[in-house]
């Protein structure tokens, strides 16, 4: 391998030198610190002049110094004449562009630890076999659903009121329409309505809220600083890749996940495979077909329910469709709290459901990205729930932020299996050696840097594993 | 064409000032949530129509842990005002981040004040206000315009009214600084003298010589920023041991990192005035600050309005 020259940066170096091990070469030598005022300092060790570099560094940690360290890292190469540059990003940080500020209970800010973690969606599961089909409970229906709803009743533990629980009462509830009794309302949070409350009131209505979508944003800084070529894993988005002028190789995580299936889960044919959000079906599916398993998805649905009229609503500017009044889970600035918001607008309403027979089936939940654990958990409460015997995670990027590792830890998830795209040191010391099965990308990633170097074709990583 | 107006949004660095801006203006902040998700990406909201109207993002280079999460706050905030349809996008950077990394001065060093340059371009922004640049060659790296003010008339003003100024003489703290320096003890009317020093590392200074006389002074030392203060302490002493009455260090960007505090309060300096360009919490009784958010202010105002802005090179509003 001559003229090639592989840096790595602060958010992994155990991944660099695993990829490098399979490449056969050395990390090339680089110094990377940080001045006393807190910019970043790096300094290159070696001549680049014509080389073909490949700088490393994954979109996890303190995502945004590590982000601009690979951006300088980039641009110091093209600027010293490397002849090509290769940006080597496991995980793609920014590639998940939530569409409402902080989705309703899905990505807050750092939440405290808990004790304990319900894993009940806000509100309760409803159970879909029960209540779509309005069957009146028969003897069969085991006895843990009436279990499971009751708890759905307690108060949680993050001081949310839980809305008052439809108690599945046999007799009443059955007759009410589905509808009524899937679509609760998602309880208002107290610590909500701090500043925030002025930004996002009802006195904003007509206007929608604009939420800064830093994908584009990020291919662009990438190709400004001088990148000329990305590896990536599991994109969120496969659209990403159309974010960029220049070619983005988006490396898939399925060859090694598939392979772990049939060699480490007993009797895996007899496994399904859940989606844990419509988004991630097609992903989930496409494993599904290769190794001819039945499949199963989690459909959420949030809809925003329209006021009937706020108490301090003004809806003559503009009139457009009013704005939710608790997206953002608390904020960072603890100012005057104006707690009008919190009665006024619109509420979430959010229900999940899953669509498929998991009943005394291995259940091996697929995703691309764990962040906080809110909706693997969950999924696999519900998938328990409806009579899972086992529950795999089946995870590309674990990045567990907050207090995702504990709530993973008290989830009914039997075993996650993760890649180490993101470092899973954490993951293993919380979770234990036996719950927590890392896979290893490092010889995909050598492998591609090795193609992509000699001018090969990399699609035949997309099938086989490596 | 609707009439469009000043919007000014402000980032998490420097509240402070962007408050003190908007009293100026009168123009009040415009509501934006910036936030960090868990997994510390950074999450812009804004909270109201910006459409054709002319933008003002006021975040400054600032912070030992968060410069970089700043930095990516201001180009996201662009980057939405952008896509939001605003007319005109104006980054308003008092103390311009990376600027003392402007050269490739070993082999393969970055040249990150060029690349910053190059990404608020990127993110969409088209014009740059910022303060006192370390270099004032900076400017050349960008394809827009950038209006680098000066801290100058601010300070001079602090000078005339709080310092002995008839015995004084202004004492540039090394080569780089004396054209800065000289200027003002033009418009003063007062000699200058020059410290010589001899860098061996960044952060780190080793010998230094004073050129000029400055027995029986007070002594001005004029510097672009303060950061670890290694520099201020050891030419305060260089000064003392000549015979100076007095150190008064005037700075523009207190940055104070590192072990600053404690290098200031062991020095002779009698006294220490920076600007708030950026947030300074140094709990010293000989600390001074000079408020410039009045030129920022009448800054945006000018250029709101199309007016020329040279005025304030040599005039400090009120």
């Amino acid at each position: 391998m001559s003229n090639i020259v592989v840096f790595g940066g602060n958010s992994h170096p155990s991944l660099v030198n695993q990829i490098c091990d399979n490449l056969g070469i050395k990390p090339s030598e680089v110094k990377l610190g940080k001045f006393s005022n807190g910019e970043t300092s790096i300094s290159i060790g070696e001549s680049v002049r014509e080389k073909d570099v490949y700088v490393i560094q994954s979109g996890c940690g303190h995502v945004n110094d590590n982000f601009l360290e690979l951006l300088i890292l980039l641009n110091a190469c093209k600027t010293a004449s490397a002849s090509r540059v290769t940006a080597v990003m496991p995980y793609f940080c920014y590639s998940r562009q939530p569409d409402i500020p902080y989705t309703a209970k899905g990505a807050p800010l750092i939440s405290k630890p808990k004790e304990v973690y319900t894993f009940e969606s806000h509100p309760g599961t409803p159970l879909p076999s029960v209540l779509t089909t309005q069957k009146p409970l028969s003897h069969n229906v085991p006895e843990n659903i009436t279990e499971c709803i009751i708890e759905s009743a307690e108060e949680l533990p993050d001081g949310l009121k839980q809305p008052l629980p439809k108690r599945l009462n046999m007799d009443t509830n059955l007759h009410k329409s589905p509808s009524q009794s899937r679509i609760p309302v998602v309880p208002e949070r107290e610590e909500n309505s701090s500043d925030l409350g002025s930004l996002f009131n009802a006195s904003n209505a007509g206007y929608k809220l604009w939420v800064a979508q830093a994908g584009t944003l990020v291919a662009n800084l990438l190709t400004t600083a001088g990148a000329d070529h990305v590896i990536t894993m599991d994109l969120h988005d496969a659209q990403f890749q159309g974010f960029f002028d220049i070619p983005v190789d988006n490396l898939y995580c399925k060859p090694i996940a598939q392979n772990y299936i049939q060699y480490n889960i007993p009797d895996y044919k007899e496994a399904v495979l859940v989606s844990p959000d419509a988004g991630g079906a097609k992903r989930a599916a496409s494993i599904a077909d290769a190794l001819e398993l039945s499949f199963a998805l989690i459909h959420k649905e949030r809809r925003s329910q329209l006021p009937k009229g706020p108490p301090n609503a003004t809806f003559t500017s503009g009139g457009g469709l009013p704005i939710s009044s608790h997206p953002l889970l608390g904020s960072s600035l603890g100012r005057s709290a104006s707690h009008e918001m919190s009665h006024s607008s619109s509420k979430y309403v959010q229900t999940t459901m899953l669509v498929g027979d998991v009943r005394n089936k291995v259940c091996i939940i697929v995703d691309d990205l764990v962040d906080t654990s809110y909706t693997i958990t969950r999924a696999a409460k519900l998938l328990k729930d409806q009579g899972a015997s086992k529950v795999y995670a089946l995870i590309t990027h674990g990045v567990f932020s907050g207090d995702a590792l504990n709530r993973v830890s008290q989830s009914a998830i039997d075993k996650i299996i993760v890649t180490n795209t993101v470092p899973q040191e954490k993951t293993i010391e919380v979770l234990g050696k036996d719950r927590v099965q890392v896979l290893n990308v490092s010889r995909v990633f050598g492998e591609s840097i090795r193609r992509i170097h000699n001018g090969e074709s990399i699609s035949m990583l997309f099938e086989h594993g490596w | 064409m609707s009439a469009n107006s000043i919007k000014l949004l402000a980032g998490n660095s420097h509240p402070d000032l962007a408050e003190k801006i908007s009293k100026v203006l009168g123009v009040s902040l415009s509501k934006v949530g910036v936030y960090q998700y868990s997994n510390k990406e950074t999450s812009v909201t804004i909270g109201e129509s910006i459409r054709d109207e002319d933008v003002y993002i006021i975040q400054t280079g600032t912070g030992q842990q968060e410069i970089n999460d700043f930095l990516m706050e201001l180009l996201i905030m662009i980057h939405a005002c952008r896509t939001a349809s605003a007319r005109r996008i104006t980054a308003v950077i008092p103390n311009f981040p990376y600027a003392r990394q402007d050269k490739k001065d070993k082999s393969r060093a970055p040249i990150t004040a060029k690349l910053i340059a190059n990404l608020l371009e990127t993110a969409g922004c088209d014009h740059v206000i910022t303060m006192d640049l370390h270099a004032s060659q900076i400017q050349g790296f960008f394809h827009i315009p950038v209006d680098n003010l000066y801290a100058e008339p601010s300070v001079l003003n602090y000078i005339k009214t709080h310092t002995d100024v008839h015995n004084a003489i202004l004492v540039s703290p090394d080569a780089g600084g004396a054209k800065r320096v000289a200027s003002i003890a033009d418009k003063l009317d007062l000699n200058f003298a020059l410290i010589h020093k001899e860098r061996q590392k960044a952060n780190e200074v080793s010998r230094m010589v004073l050129v000029g006389d400055v027995r029986g002074k007070s002594c001005l030392l004029v510097d672009d920023m303060a950061d670890t203060c290694g520099t201020l302490a050891k030419a305060s002493e260089v000064l003392v041991d000549n015979g100076a009455k007095e150190v008064i260090a005037v700075v523009t960007h207190g940055i104070f990192s590192g072990s600053a505090k404690e290098k200031l309060r062991a020095s002779k300096l009698s006294r220490i005035v920076c600007t708030n360009t950026v947030p300074v919490d140094l709990d010293l009784h000989i600390l001074d600050q000079i408020d410039i958010s009045p030129t920022l202010a009448e800054a945006i105002r000018r250029l709101h309005n199309g007016e020329s802005v040279s005025y304030l090179f040599t005039h400090a509003p009120v």
